[in-house]
């Protein structure tokens, strides 16, 4: 019990600097919030590591709030944008299914596409497909691991 | 239909191997409250909602669930593939090494099989959503349990990911029943 509140206790530091400072290392300018947009919708590498695209509804556990993604090479960094705007994609798309009127949501929504369709179709050509139709280099490489659930003892996806 | 995306909804990429760890977390693969029975659950309930929004957000979240079962299948993988056969039955997997060896089967972290038994399609919409409604809770306390069990981040970072998505369903379908509720589905 002893090692366990220990452990704890490095969390929370490691927390309160993530809190401090949220500047992850991948260009950011790809999620800079629009000037009239509306403060409880996070922007989407936020909402992504917090599994929450609204301010309002987030609730950690205990101390414990979210980590900070660490991407090695361009390769992973543009994975994590994909990534990021793909769950943003989602999130949005749970509370439209809801208030399909909802106009900013709608317009946030479609913006995250034509931007996860532009850094998708970039991913493919430099580093091979994340869909089936994606598949249209010289080589037939849809099978080409790594696939999602393998690890590759360092960094993922490298 | 559906089409499969190469990569996970959340990165996974566990360093260290912990096979206790592992069987706890198949709870959430094939548990009473598990990502399975989440996904299968909606899927099979989203035939007889009565309009576009349960029709709508039935089939998404459902589809969000099918990817998160993937996301526990990859933890539990990456937990024990390193493993030897001696390690594994010193943490209580003997008897997962003598039925799948290291494949993952949906079991609950005691090892019992899954059963679609654990979830319900009445047809009643109010009662369906108030049952998706449990389940997320459900779930979320589940993963508030497994996060107490475990002090590595790789692991960490993908439960603190999940236990939020089951904070997020739950609203989505609370908004629903009441909605619902107002329309007066539960009096037809």
């Amino acid at each position: 019990m002893q090692k366990k509140a220990i452990a704890h206790s490095i969390f929370q530091e490691v927390i309160e600097v993530l809190f401090e400072d949220n500047n992850f290392d991948i260009n950011m300018s790809l999620f800079m919030p629009n000037i009239e947009r509306n403060p409880n919708i996070l922007d989407p590498m936020e909402g992504f590591l917090r599994g929450n695209m609204f301010r309002n509804e987030y609730v950690p556990y205990k101390n414990l709030t979210y980590f900070k993604l660490n991407p090695k090479t361009e390769k992973e960094k543009t994975l994590y944008h994909i990534m990021a705007l793909s769950f943003a994609i989602n999130d949005l798309n749970l509370y439209l299914d809801l208030h399909p009127e909802n106009k900013e949501m709608f317009e946030l929504f479609k913006k995250y596409i034509a931007e996860k369709k532009e850094l998708s179709n970039k991913y493919s050509k430099q580093y091979g497909p994340l869909t089936l139709t994606k598949t249209t280099n010289q080589k037939y490489n849809w099978d080409d691991s790594p696939w999602p659930w393998d690890n590759l003892g360092g960094s993922m996806y490298v | 239909m559906f089409k499969y995306v190469k990569h996970t909804n959340y990165p996974i990429n566990i360093r260290k191997k912990d096979l206790k760890m592992a069987k706890y977390l198949l709870s959430q693969f094939g548990g009473a409250n598990s990502e399975l029975a989440a996904a299968l659950r909606y899927f099979s309930q989203k035939f007889n909602m009565p309009d576009d929004y349960g029709k709508a957000l039935l089939n998404d979240i459902a589809t969000e669930e099918l990817g998160h079962c993937e996301m526990i299948a990859t933890m539990v993988h990456q937990l024990t593939k390193d493993a030897t056969v001696k390690e594994m039955e010193e943490a209580g997997l003997g008897s997962t090494y003598t039925e799948h060896k290291k494949g993952i089967y949906p079991t609950d972290s005691n090892g019992v099989p899954f059963t679609v038994t654990y979830f319900s399609v009445t047809g009643d919409p109010l009662a369906d959503i108030s049952e998706d409604m449990a389940a997320e809770q459900k779930a979320r306390a589940i993963y508030e349990n497994l996060i107490d069990l475990t002090d590595d981040e790789d692991v960490l970072s993908v439960l603190l990911f999940l236990r939020q998505r089951e904070i997020v369903h739950f609203n989505r379908f609370k908004e629903l029943y009441e909605y619902y509720k107002k329309k007066g589905y539960d009096k037809i």
